[in-house]
């Protein structure tokens, strides 16, 4: 029976909120559940502390599983009405619960997490009490795991807004209750925010209002269901990136001022030894014959987006063998300046279709990754990827030049 | 006439002090030096500099803990660390900072990480 609110310990006012969204995650909240408790009670006893549960009306008994989970702090469980799904809209909800509890500080994590640990929660916590408004996490990920995270949403949100934020669709953040009123008042949103767009939303408000935005090393890698970057994207390829355009939109008259970017302070070490993250393995044919497959087909659409200089240097890279594939990095970066230019413009009168069109050279791109990173270890990979940021700092004179005033 | 922007260097060799003070003024910055990380958030309060040059690996103290202490305190104080091996780059602890320089006698480098750095800018909103 849907229940839009279940609050057993009746709470009405706290200090500290941590957040969980889910939908059917019955098999795996109850852990994150409790590390969550845990960390409240280890880290912030002298804070107010409760867990909200904000779910999409799960069928599979998560909300059951959580109110049943032992923890020594009190819980509430929200639900978006029946039909209503999607990561941001259980947001919204945590939002308006957050600001009615007058909480000051919130921690969010995914409900699918297995390495959570209580120092998760101070990490995420500890530095909304110094002043920091968003709090980032810094994971140990295999070099194969988050792949848009790499190539698209971290390049691009420091380019574009100037602030070095290395997971910004991380989905296990902490922020302020300040920063939750800028959210809960934010007029931006749309159907991708509400689903799985709501994390870059939410690092780039926090990036564009001025939010002092600290990192803090988690120390054990993020372990949830990680998955091969050549198989199927799903939505979540077009919420997330179309939310990016969209907010570029909106934060023109901010971005187009900034120039360079800045690193963020950093929090959270003396963990002792770094766990290690297991390993992604990559289906580099795949990745391969998708692209190629999507070249054929978006040849159309591409030559409305690119410009002849981009356009032509794609054909030239399509002809390349699996072996010797490569994607330069100054090309993707003008590739997605290119595809932002766009979707501002409308040019194709259907930006869903315009960031779908963009996914055959995602795979590209990913191949490219892959093969050059290939004897590369995780922190060689990652000086790999700062290098590519660069360049993408470097062409932002091109995005400035080709953005409609 | 535009004010010189004013660069700390930090470094406990003398010899390299020296050296990034003399190419460095000739670029048209003004230097001051530190030889250890003693007092270091104290000097920076006083001296005001819009940028610091740091060694890492220091007899006394370690840079990349001196520069969370930096970072914590002066969130956008622009901070390139000098050194002359690239493990730190191990140590995460290391992003907090702006750029990364191997030492080297050629300067080119760090000339055009610190120009890069001293012109990154975020509006305020």
């Amino acid at each position: 029976m849907f229940a839009e609110e279940i609050n057993p310990d009746q709470v009405a006012s706290a200090d500290i909120v941590v957040g969980i969204p889910s939908y059917n995650e019955a098999a795996s909240i109850a852990y994150p559940t409790n590390r969550a408790s845990e960390g409240l009670i280890q880290y912030f006893s002298d804070k107010r502390g409760v867990i909200v549960n904000c779910d999409n009306n799960s069928t599979d008994g998560t909300r059951d599983v959580f109110l049943d989970t032992p923890t020594e702090v009190p819980k509430i469980y929200l639900s978006t009405p029946p039909g209503v799904k999607g990561k941001g809209n259980n947001f919204r909800n945590l939002f308006k619960k957050v600001l009615e509890l007058g909480a000051e500080s919130v921690v969010v994590v995914d409900a699918d997490l297995k390495s959570i640990t209580p120092q998760w929660i101070r990490h995420l916590g500890e530095p909304l009490d110094q002043d920091f408004g968003f709090v980032a996490p810094l994971y140990v990920r295999h070099k194969y795991d988050g792949t848009i995270t790499n190539s698209i949403a971290y390049p691009m949100t420091r380019a574009v807004y100037g602030r070095r934020v290395r997971q910004p669709i991380g989905g296990d953040f902490g922020f302020s209750g300040r920063l939750t009123e800028i959210y809960q008042t934010s007029t931006m949103w749309t159907e991708a925010i509400s689903q799985f767009g709501i994390d870059v939303w939410m690092t780039t408000l926090a990036m564009n209002n001025g939010i002092p935005i600290c990192q803090a090393f988690m120390g054990r890698p993020k372990i949830h269901k990680p998955k091969d970057p050549g198989a199927d994207l799903g939505p979540m390829f077009r919420q997330v990136v179309g939310t990016i355009f969209e907010m570029m939109i909106a934060y023109a008259p901010f971005w187009r001022r900034v120039k360079w970017s800045k690193p963020t302070a950093i929090y959270g070490f003396g963990l002792g030894e770094v766990e290690m993250p297991p390993p992604v393995n990559v289906d580099q044919g795949k990745l391969y014959q998708k692209m190629i497959e999507g070249f054929d087909d978006k040849l159309d659409l591409w030559r409305q987006v690119f410009t002849e200089e981009v356009f032509h240097k794609l054909g030239e890279i399509m002809t390349f063998s699996q072996d010797r594939f490569d994607f330069p990095t100054h090309l993707w970066a003008k590739v997605l300046y290119d595809m932002a230019v766009a979707y501002k413009k409308q040019v194709t009168g259907d930006n869903d279709t315009l960031v779908e069109s963009l996914i055959p050279l995602y795979y590209g791109k990913t191949l490219a990754f892959v093969k050059k990173t290939e004897q590369m270890s995780i922190q060689q990979a990652e000086e790999f990827i700062e290098n590519e940021c660069m360049v993408f700092e470097e062409t932002k004179p091109y995005l400035i030049e080709r953005w409609p005033v | 006439m535009a004010k010189k922007k004013k660069i700390l260097i930090v470094d406990d060799e003398e010899h390299i002090r020296f050296l990034y003070s003399e190419e460095l003024a000739d670029e048209g910055y003004d230097v001051i030096t530190a030889d250890s990380g003693y007092q270091l958030l104290e000097k920076i309060e006083n001296e005001k500099p819009d940028l610091i040059v740091l060694d890492i690996k220091m007899v006394d103290y370690n840079g990349l803990d001196l520069l969370q202490d930096i970072r914590n305190k002066y969130y956008d104080l622009p901070v390139i660390l000098c050194t002359a091996y690239d493990t730190f780059k191990e140590d995460m602890k290391s992003i907090a900072a702006d750029h990364y320089v191997i030492k080297s006698f050629d300067l080119t480098e760090l000339k055009n990480k610190i120009a890069t750095a001293l012109e990154a800018q975020i509006p305020e909103e």
